[in-house]
C-alpha cells in the first residue's frame, strides 16, 4: 500500500535499482524456476514416501487368496463367451456377468445410462454397467470399497481387460465367504470406458440431469438452469443452450452401498503380465491420496509383482546418481504431460472429483513402453495378482476414517519418492514472481512521468492543445477525483521538502487558476474507461469462443455437412484468425484519439497480473498445467512491451513473431505437426506427417471440448475464456505502436 | 445317578407348579427360517407374563431389576433393541420384529407422569447401566416424539394425546457386543444354563451377518373386558447366518450355536422350536430329527409350512439340523410387498440430500407413515422436500414437521403417504452441512457422522413374507392361521453416514506458533525504540567501501 500512496517512491533507492535491474532479474527468476523444477528430481531434493495413515496397517495380514484356478476358469469362459456370442458386437455380455456374480451370491444389478452427444447431430449412445455388491456382515452398509474393471469388446483397439474381469470375479468368489469385511465391496464392470464410469458415479451420487432440488455444478462452469439469457428466442434455428444442460443422463441405480472410501481399477489383459503400471492421474490433474499410491506400490513389492510408474521401474536400480536423476526427471516430465490435458488416464481418474481415492493397476508386457530388461522379468500370474489385490483391499478395509492424511498434491519422481506441494510450488511462484516484478517495474515507470509532466508545464500544455484530444468532460468522475487526491498529497509532501524555492508558488498558481484543466491534463494520457472497455470486450470474446463449439457444430452440419470435429476445429481456426487480424485494431476503434503509451503500459501491467494469477490459480488445482502455461507464456510476457514508433523494427517484429507463435490454437497445431513430422516425417514425408499432426490437433480440440461438456474437464474452458483473451491483449500490445512517452520523461 | 436326575426333575416340576400357581408364565420359542439363496434366520423369543399384581419388591419369573425400573418410572410400554447389521428387506423378507442398526429405545409413560422428559432421561440412564449400552447419550437433542409412526401395541387406556407420553431415540453409532448380551441373558429365568437361551453362545452369535437383541415390555389384557392388565416382558434375539460365511448351506444347532440344546428350561411352560419348511418345495432339505408335527398356516393369502418340535426339560442333548438334498443355486426371490432404501446424495461439503425410496410391489395401494429423524447438525429444510421430484404431491395424506434447534432438538418429519400400486416413490430432502464446535467432533478416528434410520410403518394388505405376531398375541403359535384384514408392521430403513466438514485440528497449534512469532517480531523493535536513546548523526561525506568495512569491525569490537 505504501507503494501506491507514497509519492516519494519514485526517487526511493530500491525503485531506481528495480528500474535498472528488473529485466535481468525477471529472466533470472525464470531460469531459477526451471532449474528448481529439474533439481526436484534429484534424490537430495525430494523425499521418500511413507505411510501417514496408521490405520492402513499394510501387509499385516496373512494372505489367503486361493482363487488362481477360478480366475483361469473365468478367463477362459469369458473369452469363450465373447468369441461365441459377442464377436461382431461391441456390447457388454450382461447376462454372463449377472449370472456369474449371482452365482457368487453377490447382490447383482445393472445400470443403464444415455449420452446425448452434444457435438453432433443428436446422436444418442446407450450403455450398461453391471455391478455386484458384497454386503459386509454386521454393518449397515455405511462404507464401501470399489473394485472395477472396464469392459472392452473384442474389436476394441485397446488391450482387452478380460483378465482383469476374471481376476475381479475370482477375488469376489474368495472374498464373499470372509467374515472380516467391515466395508461393503462393490464389483463393477463398466461399458464404454470412462463414460460408463462417469455415469455410474453420477448416478451413485444422485446427480440427475433434470434434478432441480439438488445443488450441483457438475456441468463444469455452468449450474443447470442458472444461465439467465435465453438465446433460443433470438436464434430459433440453433440449440444454443444445448451445451448448458448436462448431456449425460446417468440414469438410476437400483441399489447402492454407503460412502465409497477407495477404488481400485483393474486393467489386465492377461495374467502373464511382466509388470504393473500404477496409474494415478485423474480428471483435471487431480491425484489420489499419496497414502493409497504408496500402499499399492509397497504391497506390489510384498506380493512379488514388479511395478512401475512412468519411467521409474521397481526392478531397475541405478547405481549412478546422474542416471537416476535423469530418469527421475523423465518420470516427472511424464507425469506433467499426463496431467497437463486434465484427461484421466484410466477409470480411476473420475473418482477423484467425488472425493474418492482411486488408482488403476494396468498390466504391462515387454511390448508396452521402453522398460529396460523387461524380458528377464518373471511373468506374474493370477495367484500373485490376487494376493496383491487381497492385501490392498484388506488394508483399505482397516481404514477408520476417510483418507485425509498424507498428501493430495504431489509429484512422483520415482515409485518410492515424492515431491510435496511445498517443494514444487516455488518453481511456479518464481515464474509468476518474474511477471509480477515486470508489472511492478512498469508501474513505477509510469508514475514519475505524471509527476514531472504536471510539474513541468510546457509539454502538458502543448499536448492539451493538440487537436483530437478528448475534452475533459468525458472523464469519469472517480478517476478525476483520484488524481486530484494524489496531487494534493504530493503537494503536501513537496511543501515539507521545499527543495527548490519558488516552485511551490508556480504549482499553487496552476492549482488555483484552473484546477480542472490541470487535473484533466494529468489524466489525458491515462483513461481507465478506454482500457477497461477493450479489456472487457476481449474477455467477452473469449467467453463467446468457449461457448462456440456447439454453434460451430450445428453451422458446419447445416451448411457444409461437415463432421463436427472438422467444423469445430475450423470454426475455432477462423475465430482465431479473425482475432489475430482484428484484435490489434480494437483498442483504436473504442476511442477517438490516438493510443497513448501510458494506456498500453497499463494494459501491459494488467495482462501481466492476470497471466500470473491465472498460472498460480491453475497451479493450485493442476500444477503441471499451471507450470506449462507459465513456462510457455512467461518469456513472451516478459519480452513484449509497449512498442514505441521510433524503436528499431527488428526487435518489434521479433516480439510479434514470438507472440504469434504462442496463439493457443496455433501453438497446439504447431506442436502436433512438429511432433508428427519428427515421428513419422521420415517415413511419410513432411507434408503427410504435418497433415497427420493437423488431424491430431483436430482430435485434441474435439476431445477437449467433449470432455469439458461431458466430464467437466476445464482445460478447454480455461484456454478459451482466460488464456485466449490474455494472448489477445498481449498481441494488441505488441501490434500497436504508439508515440513514445512525453519528452519530460527522458 | 439315575436317582439324582430323577430328583432334579422332580424339583423342577415342583418349582414349576409353584410358579404357575403364582401366575407367572414363561414361554420360550425359537423360529428358524431359511432365507434363500444364502441366509438363515433364527429368532428366539422368551415371553414372561406377569399375571400377578406388579410390585417392585417381589417378582417370580420376571426379572426384578427390569420390573423395578418399569414401576419406578411408570413405563407403560418399552421397546429396546441393540442391533448390529442391517436387515435386508428386499432379499430376506420381513423379520418378526424389525430393529434399527445400533441402539434404539422408545417408551410410553403412564398418563400420570407429568414431566415425561425427566422420566425419559432417568429411564434411559438406568437402562444404560442395566444393559451396559451407551444409552446415557440420549439427550433432548436426539429425542423425538413421533406423532403417527409408532402406536402402542399393548393395552393402554384410550387417551387422545397418547403420543405426548411417547419418547423415541436411536443411537446408530452404538456397537453391540458380548457385554450387552450377558446382562440381557441375566434377565431370563433360566439365564443361560438351561433352555433355548443356552444356545446363545456369544462367540457364535456375534459371528453372524445380523444380530439383534431386544427387550419389549407392554401391558396385555388379562380379562375379556380389559379391566385387568398384566405385564408382558418379551426378550428377543434375531440372528441371520450367511451360509457362505459358515461355509455350508446345511445347518444344525451345533453349527449355528456351537452346541446342542440341553433340554428346555424347567421353569418354562413350553419350549418350542418352529422351522419354516415352506422353501422345502423349491430347495428340498431333510430335517433331522423328524419334526413332531408339521403345521400348515394360511395367512393372508400366503401359505406357510412349519415344522414343530417341543423341547422337554428332561430331554437329552438335542440337535436339530437340516441337510439339503440337491443344490439349486439360483432361486427366484419373491419380493416383499413393500421395500425401501435410503441413501445420501451429492458430494462435497456444502449441500447434500437424503433420499428414501419406497417400492410398492403389490397390486393395491399401501398406506405408510415415513418418519425421518435428522440430528440437529444435519438441517433438513421442509421447503426442499420433494416426492418424486414434485414439491406438492397427492400421495401425502398428512404431514408433521418439527424443525430442529441447534444443539437442542433434532429435525423430525413424518409423512403419511398412500403408495400407488406397483410404484416406486422417492422422497428427497436436502440438507446443508454445518460446522460443529471443535469440541463436538468425536475425539477418536471416526468414519463420519451417523444419521439414524427412518421408521416406516405400514398396514400391509398381504401377509407375503410377513412373520410378525398378531398385535394382541404373545406367543408365536398364535401367528398360525391368523388372517386379518391387514398386517401392521414397523420397519427401519438403513442408516446413512455423512462426513461433516472437519477442520484441521492442528491449526490452533499453527496459529499459536504464528501469533507468537509475530508478537516476538513486533516486540523486538518496540522494545528497542523504547529503551534506546536516539542520537543525531552528523551527515558527512559519503563513506567509502573500505571505510564501511572498517566500521563494521569497529562495531564488533565495541
Amino acid at each position: 500500500m505504501g507503494l501506491l500512496s507514497d509519492p516519494e517512491y519514485g526517487s526511493v533507492k530500491w525503485v531506481r535499482i528495480l528500474k535498472k535491474v528488473h529485466r535481468p532479474l525477471c529472466f533470472l527468476c525464470y531460469a531459477v524456476a526451471l532449474v528448481w523444477f529439474v533439481m526436484l528430481a534429484n534424490r537430495d531434493f525430494n523425499n521418500e514416501t511413507y505411510f501417514s495413515e496408521n490405520a492402513l496397517l499394510p501387509g499385516l495380514v496373512t494372505n489367503e487368496f486361493n482363487g488362481e484356478y477360478a480366475a483361469k476358469q473365468y478367463l477362459t469362459e469369458f473369452e469363450q463367451e465373447l468369441e461365441e456370442k459377442y464377436y461382431d458386437t461391441e456390447k457388454i455380455p450382461v447376462p454372463w456377468l449377472v449370472a456369474k456374480m449371482s452365482q457368487l451370491h453377490l447382490e447383482v444389478y445393472t445400470h443403464n445410462y444415455t449420452l446425448n452427444y452434444p457435438l453432433g447431430q443428436g446422436q444418442i449412445y446407450k450403455g450398461t454397467n453391471v455391478y455386484g455388491i458384497l454386503r459386509a456382515a454386521r454393518t449397515p452398509s455405511l462404507e464401501a470399497l470399489v473394485v472395477s474393471a472396464p469392459f472392452r469388446p473384442l474389436s476394441s483397439h485397446q488391450k482387452s481387460t478380460a483378465a482383469g474381469i476374471a481376476l475381479m470375479l475370482a477375488f469376489a468368489e474368495f472374498a464373499r465367504p470372509q467374515k472380516y469385511w467391515a466395508k461393503d465391496i462393490i464389483f463393477l464392470v463398466t461399458e464404454h470406458e470412462q463414460l460408463g464410469m462417469q455415469a455410474w458415479l453420477e448416478a451413485y451420487h444422485g446427480l440427475q440431469s433434470d434434478s432441480e432440488t439438488f445443488y450441483t455444478t457438475l456441468g463444469s462452469f455452468w449450474k443447470p438452469g442458472s444461465f439467465g439469457l435465453d438465446l433460443t428466442n433470438f436464434f430459433p434455428g440453433f440449440d444454443w443452450l444445448g451445451s448448458h444442460k448436462k448431456c449425460l443422463n446417468p440414469g438410476q441405480l437400483k441399489a447402492r452401498s454407503g460412502a465409497i472410501q477407495a477404488a481400485i481399477n483393474l486393467e489386465f489383459h492377461s495374467p502373464k503380465i511382466k509388470y504393473v503400471e500404477v496409474k494415478v492421474e485423474g480428471l483435471n490433474g487431480q491425484l489420489p491420496n499419496l497414502d493409497l499410491v504408496n500402499l499399492v506400490h509397497k504391497l506390489c513389492v510384498k506380493s512379488g509383482i514388479h511395478h512401475s510408474y512412468k519411467n521409474s521401474y521397481s526392478w531397475v536400480r541405478n547405481r549412478n546418481k546422474v542416471d537416476d536423476w535423469v530418469n527421475n526427471i523423465w518420470t516427472m516430465v511424464g507425469m506433467v504431460s499426463t496431467q497437463l490435458a486434465g484427461v484421466p488416464n484410466g477409470n480411476h481418474g473420475l473418482f477423484h472429483r467425488f472425493g474418492i481415492e482411486a488408482v488403476t493397476l494396468e498390466g504391462r508386457d515387454s511390448s508396452d513402453g521402453p522398460a529396460p530388461r523387461v524380458h528377464s522379468l518373471s511373468a506374474a500370474n493370477f495367484h500373485r495378482l490376487g494376493l496383491a489385490l487381497e492385501t490392498v483391499l484388506r488394508s483399505l478395509n482397516n481404514l477408520l476414517e476417510a483418507f485425509h492424511q498424507s498428501y493430495f498434491f504431489y509429484m512422483l519422481p520415482a515409485t518410492d519418492r515424492f515431491v510435496s506441494i511445498g517443494q514444487y510450488m516455488p518453481s511456479l511462484c518464481l515464474m509468476c514472481a518474474a511477471m509480477l516484478l515486470r508489472a511492478l517495474a512498469l508501474w513505477v515507470g509510469v508514475q514519475p512521468t505524471q509527476e514531472r509532466s504536471s510539474q513541468a508545464e510546457d509539454p502538458v500544455d502543448s499536448e492539451a492543445k493538440e487537436p483530437g484530444e478528448r475534452p475533459p468532460e468525458r472523464l469519469s468522475e472517480s478517476s478525476n477525483q483520484r488524481v486530484h487526491n494524489r496531487k494534493t498529497i504530493k503537494e503536501k509532501h513537496s511543501d515539507s521538502e521545499s527543495e527548490i524555492p519558488g516552485e511551490q508558488d508556480v504549482k499553487e498558481v496552476v492549482q488555483s487558476s484552473d484546477e480542472r484543466v490541470a487535473n484533466s491534463q494529468t489524466q489525458l494520457n491515462f483513461s481507465m474507461v478506454n482500457v477497461g472497455a477493450n479489456y472487457l470486450l476481449v474477455h467477452v470474446l473469449g467467453y463467446a469462443a468457449m461457448n462456440s463449439p456447439v454453434l460451430f457444430t450445428q453451422l458446419g452440419a447445416k451448411y457444409f455437412s461437415l463432421p463436427s470435429e472438422v467444423s469445430v476445429y475450423y470454426g475455432l481456426c477462423v475465430t482465431s484468425a479473425v482475432l489475430v487480424v482484428a484484435a490489434p485494431a480494437l483498442p483504436r476503434l473504442l476511442r477517438r484519439g490516438a493510443l497513448t503509451h501510458e494506456e498500453l503500459t497499463l494494459v501491459n501491467i494488467l495482462v501481466l497480473i492476470e497471466l500470473s494469477t491465472l498460472c498460480l490459480a491453475l497451479g493450485m488445482h493442476n500444477f503441471p498445467l499451471g507450470l506449462a502455461v507459465a513456462a510457455l507464456y512467461t518469456p513472451v510476457a516478459l519480452l513484449s512491451g509497449v512498442v514505441v514508433r521510433e524503436r528499431g523494427w527488428i526487435s518489434v517484429w521479433l516480439q510479434r513473431a514470438a507472440c504469434a507463435v504462442l496463439q493457443p490454437l496455433g501453438a497446439l497445431t504447431a506442436a502436433m505437426c512438429v511432433y508428427s513430422v519428427a515421428v513419422y516425417g521420415g517415413a511419410e514425408g513432411a507434408a503427410a506427417a504435418a497433415g497427420r499432426g493437423r488431424d491430431a490437433a483436430m482430435q485434441a480440440v474435439m476431445f477437449a471440448v467433449a470432455d469439458s461438456l461431458i466430464y467437466g474437464n476445464w482445460v478447454f474452458n480455461v484456454a478459451a475464456s482466460v488464456l485466449l483473451p490474455v494472448w489477445v491483449v498481449l498481441w494488441q500490445i505488441v501490434c500497436n505502436s504508439v508515440e513514445g512517452p512525453p519528452p519530460a520523461r527522458r | 445317578m439315575f436317582n439324582s436326575k430323577n430328583f432334579l426333575f422332580f424339583i423342577a416340576v415342583f418349582i414349576e407348579t409353584i410358579f404357575n400357581a403364582n401366575g407367572d408364565l414363561f414361554n420360550e420359542e425359537l423360529f428358524i427360517k431359511p432365507l434363500p439363496p444364502a441366509h438363515l434366520y433364527t429368532y428366539f423369543q422368551f415371553t414372561t407374563l406377569v399375571n400377578d399384581n406388579l410390585s417392585s419388591e417381589h417378582t417370580y419369573l420376571a426379572p426384578r431389576s427390569l420390573v423395578e425400573v418399569l414401576t419406578r418410572f411408570q413405563v407403560d410400554e418399552l421397546h429396546f433393541t441393540l442391533t448390529e447389521g442391517q436387515w435386508r428387506h428386499n432379499h430376506w423378507g420381513y423379520p418378526v420384529l424389525d430393529a434399527a442398526p445400533g441402539a434404539e429405545l422408545y417408551a410410553w409413560f403412564s398418563s400420570d407422569v407429568e414431566n415425561v422428559d425427566t422420566q425419559w432421561k432417568k429411564l434411559s440412564s438406568t437402562l444404560a447401566g442395566l444393559f451396559c449400552a451407551s444409552l446415557n447419550f440420549i439427550e433432548d437433542f436426539n429425542t423425538i416424539t413421533p406423532q403417527m409412526a409408532l402406536q402402542p401395541t399393548g393395552a393402554i387406556p384410550q387417551n387422545p394425546n397418547i403420543t405426548s407420553q411417547l419418547r423415541y431415540a436411536s443411537l446408530p453409532r452404538e456397537i453391540v457386543c458380548t457385554e450387552n448380551l450377558t446382562p440381557w441373558k441375566k434377565l431370563l429365568p433360566c439365564e443361560s444354563s438351561r433352555g433355548l437361551s443356552a444356545l446363545l453362545n456369544s462367540r457364535m452369535i456375534h459371528n453372524t451377518n445380523y444380530h439383534s437383541i431386544g427387550v419389549h415390555t407392554r401391558k396385555v389384557c388379562s380379562s375379556s373386558d380389559c379391566s385387568v392388565v398384566s405385564l408382558e416382558i418379551k426378550q428377543t434375539v434375531a440372528l441371520v447366518y450367511d451360509s457362505k460365511i459358515i461355509r455350508t448351506t446345511d445347518w444344525s444347532f451345533t453349527k449355528l450355536f456351537g452346541q446342542g440344546l440341553p433340554g428346555g428350561c424347567p421353569l418354562a411352560s413350553s419350549s418350542k422350536v418352529y422351522v419354516d419348511i415352506t422353501t422345502n418345495d423349491t430347495q428340498p432339505f431333510l430335517l433331522s430329527p423328524e419334526p413332531e408335527k408339521v403345521l400348515l398356516s394360511q395367512r393372508g393369502g400366503s401359505e406357510t409350512k412349519l415344522a414343530l418340535y417341543t423341547i422337554k426339560p428332561e430331554n437329552k442333548m438335542t440337535t436339530i439340523g437340516a441337510k439339503y438334498i440337491s443344490k439349486k443355486d439360483l432361486v427366484l426371490m419373491k419380493l416383499p410387498p413393500l421395500y425401501f432404501n435410503r441413501y445420501v446424495l451429492g458430494y462435497g461439503k456444502e449441500f447434500g440430500g437424503i433420499v428414501t425410496e419406497l417400492t410398492n410391489t403389490f397390486w393395491s395401494s399401501i398406506d405408510v407413515v415415513v418418519l425421518q429423524n435428522a440430528p440437529w447438525w444435519l438441517p433438513i429444510q421442509l421447503s426442499s422436500l420433494r416426492i418424486n421430484g414434485e414439491a406438492s404431491s397427492e400421495m401425502v395424506l398428512a404431514r408433521h414437521y418439527s424443525p430442529g434447534r441447534s444443539r437442542q432438538k433434532p429435525y423430525h418429519l413424518e409423512l403419511l403417504l398412500r403408495l400407488p400400486p406397483k410404484s416406486a416413490t422417492k422422497i428427497t430432502i436436502d440438507f446443508e452441512f454445518v460446522f460443529l464446535k471443535w469440541q463436538e467432533y468425536p475425539p477418536d478416528a471416526n468414519h463420519g457422522f451417523y444419521v439414524g434410520s427412518a421408521i416406516i410403518t405400514a398396514n400391509l394388505p398381504t401377509a407375503r413374507n410377513y412373520t410378525s405376531l398378531p398385535g394382541t398375541a404373545s406367543l408365536f403359535e398364535s401367528s398360525i392361521n391368523a388372517s386379518k384384514p391387514w398386517y401392521p408392521a414397523v420397519f427401519r430403513t438403513n442408516g446413512v453416514m455423512v462426513s461433516l466438514p472437519t477442520p484441521d485440528f492442528s491449526m490452533p497449534y499453527n496459529v499459536i506458533c504464528l501469533a507468537c512469532t509475530v508478537v516476538a517480531l513486533a516486540f523486538g523493535p518496540l522494545h528497542n525504540i523504547c529503551t534506546k536513546e536516539l542520537v543525531l548523526k552528523v551527515v558527512g561525506s559519503s563513506v567509502t567501501l573500505k571505510q564501511k568495512i572498517i566500521n563494521l569491525f569497529k562495531k564488533k569490537k565495541e
